[in-house]
């Protein structure tokens, strides 16, 4: 990986400019007066990058004779996450007050 | 040793004595069953002992400190077999799907994966709660609170969620010690490769003492900048910090108040917002909006033409919104604290010459956890802290 070049440029250092870039874009956007969901769109947009920018440069998921079957082993986990993501992060928008007690926060007081 | 393959076949190890690397990799080891015991017992006991910051059952703190015993004996007993290791042989799988590549590696990736779990669920919670619970903002803004009396005065509070960027995102200093973090753990990633470069480098191609040089600035750099990580972090949470006069931008004397100072912990359920959410704003509102105030009309004075306030200041229950923030950042701060740790030995390791093309893999299994905690801030950073 480390002898891959971009735009003739070392593959770690393009990546590196690339994501402070791409965080500097991110923390100009929040400070601007966009509305909420545009913010929430382009805080998305960002984040998409940066993480396949990490995972694939720096954690070598691209570009090594090993990154194909370590990038299915990386994704594994990625049905769980959408069944956790979809089932219960964006269900049943008055879960917090309509779940029984026995499982709202403070029950079993800990 | 390097790069051989053992014949491990007929050595029976002990699986509590110091393992023989010489015969290649040891299969055998209590130590990761003992250590799993002992943080069960930590972690069951550890939860039942305080509520809500109060100490409600001392009987458990025996249990507790047992589960930290049986923990430290089991890495007591992993650090004596592993002593001997050098990290220069390396085992490789054999079977299908991971044939030739690094068990090492395979472990570590096995060993990220549960790690997303964790986070994924962490994430899920915070979208579950942030969705489920109606914003504070805009409950203030609907000025329900003054029909139910949810005010500092009748002591009731409105439940509702206060995102932690409500206060972070208020302005350019509160934003600054999260944003300074992010690019921190962004270069320390560029670090971390670099020092795996210079320590991979074949012999011969680069003086040794360049080589160590190299290699130890790199991984003590990736250090001092976990340790700021922690560091802005503490600020930002329990210090907060000052801001002198600054004339010709205009800006004033001022204290940055820490997360805590500002009330936002996980105790709090009767926060009253540091933003001023008194009706003074909202008669403002109500100004601007009659028709859409008319409803609660009659409970804003109108006084020639314009609204009166009622000096009524609305408080929140955001226990839910302070937890979620807190052990989702605590969590990943967690995972910061520990790679300073590892980042500790191999700094000293790297400092006395300790890495070689054969056994810089190691600095590569390091990379990919610390790696992995930056992907994790660059998710945590924007949803936690900005939006």
């Amino acid at each position: 990986m480390s002898e891959h070049k971009i735009f003739g440029q070392d593959i770690y250092w393009v990546n590196f400019i690339g994501l402070m870039v791409l965080t500097a874009i991110e923390v100009v956007a929040v400070g601007s007066e966009f509305s909420k969901a545009m913010t929430l769109f382009i805080l998305v947009g960002i984040a998409i990058p940066k993480f396949i920018m990490i995972a694939a440069i720096f954690m070598h998921l691209w570009g090594d004779k090993d990154s194909k079957i370590l990038t299915l082993t990386a994704l594994f986990p990625t049905f769980f996450i959408i069944v956790m993501v979809l089932f219960i992060g964006l269900t049943h928008p008055d879960a917090t007050t309509g779940l029984p007690e026995w499982c709202r926060p403070g029950y079993y007081k800990l | 040793m390097s790069g051989e393959y053992h014949d491990d076949e007929h050595e029976h190890q002990s699986a509590w004595g110091p393992h023989d690397w010489s015969h290649g990799a040891p299969h055998n080891s209590w130590a990761p069953i003992i250590m799993s015991i002992g943080v069960g017992i930590f972690l069951y006991t550890v939860a039942s002992v305080y509520s809500w910051g109060e100490m409600v059952d001392p009987a458990s703190i025996p249990l507790v400190l047992l589960g930290l015993i049986i923990t430290f004996f089991g890495l007591l007993i992993w650090w004596r077999q592993d002593a001997s290791f050098d990290g220069v042989y390396e085992p490789r799988a054999t079977g299908t799907p991971f044939q030739n590549i690094q068990i090492r590696k395979v472990a570590m990736w096995m060993f990220l994966m549960s790690e997303m779990m964790v986070f994924t669920s962490l994430f899920s919670t915070y979208m579950r709660y942030r969705l489920g619970l109606t914003p504070c903002t805009e409950i203030y803004e609907s000025g329900s609170w003054i029909v139910n009396s949810q005010t500092i005065s009748s002591g009731e509070a409105v439940n509702c969620f206060l995102p932690a960027s409500e206060l972070i995102a208020s302005s350019w200093f509160h934003i600054a010690p999260g944003a300074i973090n992010t690019f921190a753990l962004i270069i320390s990633s560029f670090t971390i490769v670099q020092a795996l470069r210079w320590a991979k480098k074949p012999v011969g191609t680069v003086d040794e003492e360049v080589r160590r040089k190299r290699v130890y600035r790199y991984l003590g750099s990736t250090w001092i900048l976990a340790i700021m990580f922690l560091t802005l972090k503490m600020v930002e949470w329990f210090i907060g910090f000052y801001i002198p006069e600054i004339p010709f931008l205009g800006i004033q004397e001022h204290d940055i108040m820490s997360l805590v100072n500002e009330g936002y912990t996980i105790h709090a359920d009767h926060y009253h917002p540091h933003h001023g959410w008194d009706d003074v704003h909202l008669a403002e509102l109500a100004a601007a909006n009659p028709d859409q105030f008319s409803e609660y009309f009659a409970n804003i004075a109108l006084l020639e033409g314009e609204y009166e306030t009622t000096d009524a200041i609305m408080m929140a229950d955001i226990r839910v919104s302070a937890s979620t923030f807190f052990v989702t950042t605590g969590t990943h701060g967690a995972h910061v604290f520990i790679g300073i740790i590892g980042l500790t030995y191999m700094t000293w390791k790297a400092w006395i010459g300790g890495y070689t093309p054969q056994n810089a893999v190691s600095i590569e299994y390091f990379g990919l956890y610390w790696h992995f905690v930056d992907l994790v801030w660059v998710l945590v950073f924007p949803f936690f802290y900005l939006y």
